[in-house]
């Protein structure tokens, strides 16, 4: 049995309950502070994530009633999702800003979560290994970058 | 210069091979209309926008694409993993398999391989913005196509997440083309 780093256990699920949502709702809570909720126009870094889009007045959904909730299975997948949708949110507020550089608002939003992330990376790549080649992680032998798996792995 | 993150924009982990899937999704790969002909488009329009927005914007959308180009990838190579030959040849990757056996390479969806020729740059800005608007658009719209054509919620969880970055691309470009003819006096549009 190998013991690398697996980030790949999670599923996505359509069965989009109320009880589902909440407990998504309580992760949330948790990790991001209530900075976005002054910006009622923004979706959490979660549920931007969900959909593609932070911006509730842009959302346009195809096909799919719900989006589909990405559903960690794992602790460590429970980590990258919270990084992953701190990511996206940072992406998401660094077009915006490129056009709108005046919003002090989103400013700060995106300074919290850029913050976030970056504890959160150093949590996971403590535990699981180097996502980026800026991480204290790779300070070990043998050489840790290459380890398996990467991304494109299934 | 760029840096990586191992990991991807949105997880993939496809559990169900789908040939028919993988060879559509090539589209979105190196077609006309693809996250290459996206990224290519926008790092090489860069250089000549007139201001520093323009400059931000597609630079970082042009970075973002970059990211859907792995994204794309990792479902074509989840989706023929593990492919026969006879199970590539019955689905219409004869072809594929005798160029590039299980390899990526970015092509059509009809194995036509992918050229520069998929877009422009113009050094006008009016005209580059108003072709960045069209290609969003046109890769939304395939993105609609590929979604028709699954019900796999591993298919349509990524895909769902694509489209609907085109469809934020496309509003942050028309806002960067609105402020342009504004600043620019521009009549007549």
């Amino acid at each position: 049995m190998n013991n690398y780093p697996d980030f790949r256990k999670f599923n996505y699920t359509d069965m989009y309950n109320k009880m589902n949502n909440l407990f998504n709702q309580n992760i949330d809570n948790n990790i991001y502070t209530e900075a976005y909720e002054d910006n009622n126009n923004l979706y959490d870094p979660y549920n931007g994530f969900i959909r593609g889009n932070l911006f509730k007045d842009l959302y346009d959904p195809y096909k799919i009633k719900v989006p589909y909730d990405v559903k960690p299975m794992n602790e460590q997948a429970s980590l990258l999702t919270d990084i992953d949708s701190l990511g996206f949110a940072m992406v998401d507020l660094n077009l915006y800003l490129d056009i709108y550089p005046d919003d002090n608002k989103a400013i700060n939003l995106f300074n919290q979560y850029r913050k976030q992330k970056e504890n959160l990376m150093q949590e996971y790549e403590s535990k699981y290994g180097p996502i980026s080649l800026n991480s204290e992680s790779l300070n070990k032998y043998p050489w840790a970058w290459d380890d398996m798996p990467w991304p494109w792995d299934n | 210069m760029w840096k990586y993150e191992k990991k991807l924009e949105y997880p993939i982990n496809i559990k169900k091979k789908d040939l028919r899937m993988a060879k559509a999704l090539l589209e979105q790969y190196g077609g006309s209309n693809g996250e290459f002909a996206a990224s290519l488009r926008y790092l090489n329009q860069r250089y000549t926008m007139p201001d520093e927005k323009g400059y931000a914007l597609l630079n970082d959308i042009g970075t973002e694409e970059l990211a859907h180009v792995e994204m794309i990838a990792t479902m074509v190579t989840q989706l023929i993993k593990g492919a026969s030959v006879k199970e590539l040849m019955d689905n219409g990757l004869t072809a594929q398999y005798v160029q590039h056996d299980h390899a990526i390479f970015p092509t059509d969806a009809n194995g036509v391989p992918f050229t520069s020729a998929y877009f422009a740059t113009t050094g006008d800005w009016l005209a580059d913005l108003t072709e960045d608007m069209a290609a969003e658009q046109k890769a939304r719209a395939v993105y609609e196509h590929l979604m028709d054509l699954t019900d796999d919620p591993d298919l349509l969880a990524p895909l769902s997440f694509l489209r609907q970055r085109e469809v934020v691309h496309y509003e942050r470009f028309k806002e960067l083309r609105n402020y342009y003819l504004k600043k620019f006096n521009v009549k007549n549009i």
